[in-house]
């Protein structure tokens, strides 16, 4: 083979390539994400009582507890889908608590709590109203790598440990606490949302 | 970040994302850790934006992407502390049997690339994929440009070797 000829090969079989379809999205929201970062962040109450609540549950388990349960977890997957098509993840966008929080002023007769416990590995990226359950809901998007995961919360009295429920590869996470109700869902693997969800 | 460096970043370095793909795709093989890959290095660029002082964006951006694919690779390799020697990498040095392996009934360009040692593989896509200059090559790959031309020649003799013997 003359090098003319291998110069050939290598120009007709090692093209370059196109970024998948979607990269140059998730590159800016991470940059984004990255680029409005809070400085410090700190929401160690709530991030005790997780603590509490995932120590205290012990065991994880897959409910079936009620059809109203299995309905919800069903809105609370068909919510994060639709929060993924283009423009739809936020009403506002911030990496900042202090931006997210207030936002909801007004929109939602509750103010509810924005944790961003962890913005290094799980950066709180905005959040949005969503309508589930009869009501409007809060939803915070926190992100792992590529991964979105939603956080829906609402004002609910009782409290329950946490519980977890797959359904075509996502993984959903719920409980009650401290007069609210949280369902987090993602297709990020369960251990990574169950370490998420200890440090929220 | 100030939105308007944010922006500035972005206008700078996201027109060489489909390079940077590129260039991630070779060396690490894989489309998910390409992407992954890509994905932290513009993050890694965006935070030393600061001390990017002008250049050829598309350089500054590769050499980023570069290591960070190297890095991936070395985490792999549970650092497994290893540096790379162009004599045992010689040609002289390889022998008949780890050639004849590499080139077992592979016979496409693409395939006989991905048998290649990464530091054959990032100095021939860095070159003949992407275009850039023996000096650019030998800024990212950080070593000095007599070896990257040594390294360039080496990896062809290779990809023809292998490529011939899977045809045969």
């Amino acid at each position: 083979m003359s090098p003319e000829e291998l110069d050939a090969r290598i120009k007709a079989e090692l093209p370059a390539l196109a970024a998948p379809e979607g990269l140059r999205e998730r590159v800016r929201l991470a940059l984004r994400a990255e680029a409005h970062r809070p400085q410090r962040s700190y929401w160690v109450p709530l991030a005790a009582a997780a603590i509490v609540a995932v120590a205290v549950s012990g065991t994880w388990y897959v409910s079936s507890r009620s059809s109203e349960r299995a309905e919800l977890a069903q809105q609370v997957l068909a919510s994060h889908l639709r929060s993924l098509q283009p423009g739809h993840l936020f009403d506002v966008q911030s990496n900042n608590t202090h931006n997210v929080k207030p936002w909801f002023n007004g929109k939602v007769n509750f103010s509810p709590p924005v944790p961003n416990p962890e913005p290094d590995s799980f950066p709180l990226v905005g959040g949005r109203l969503d309508y589930m359950h009869g009501r409007t809901v809060a939803a915070l998007v926190y992100q792992r790598r590529l991964h979105v995961i939603n956080v829906f919360v609402w004002p609910e009295g009782g409290s329950e440990s946490v519980s977890e429920r797959a359904e075509n590869g996502y993984n959903e996470i719920y409980w009650k606490s401290g007069g609210w109700e949280y369902w987090v869902v993602s297709d990020l693997n369960r251990d990574e949302l169950k370490k998420f969800v200890a440090e929220l | 970040m100030h939105e308007q460096d944010l922006i500035r970043f972005e206008a700078i370095a996201l027109p060489h994302l489909d390079a940077a793909y590129t260039l991630a795709r070779y060396l690490t093989r894989d489309p998910h850790d390409a992407d992954d890959a890509v994905q932290e290095a513009f993050l890694r660029a965006m935070k030393y934006f600061g001390s990017y002082r002008g250049g050829d964006p598309k350089a500054w951006i590769l050499a980023i992407v570069r290591n960070e694919c190297r890095s991936k690779r070395l985490r792999g390799k549970e650092a497994k502390a290893e540096e790379f020697d162009d004599e045992l990498h010689s040609d002289e040095g390889a022998s008949a049997d780890a050639l004849a392996l590499e080139s077992d009934a592979k016979e496409t360009v693409r395939e006989a690339l991905e048998l290649l040692p990464a530091e054959f593989r990032e100095v021939i896509v860095l070159r003949e994929i992407q275009g850039l200059s023996y000096q650019e090559i030998a800024d990212i790959v950080k070593a000095p440009i007599g070896t990257v031309m040594s390294r360039l020649s080496r990896g062809r003799a290779r990809l023809e070797k292998t490529v011939k013997a899977g045809r045969a």
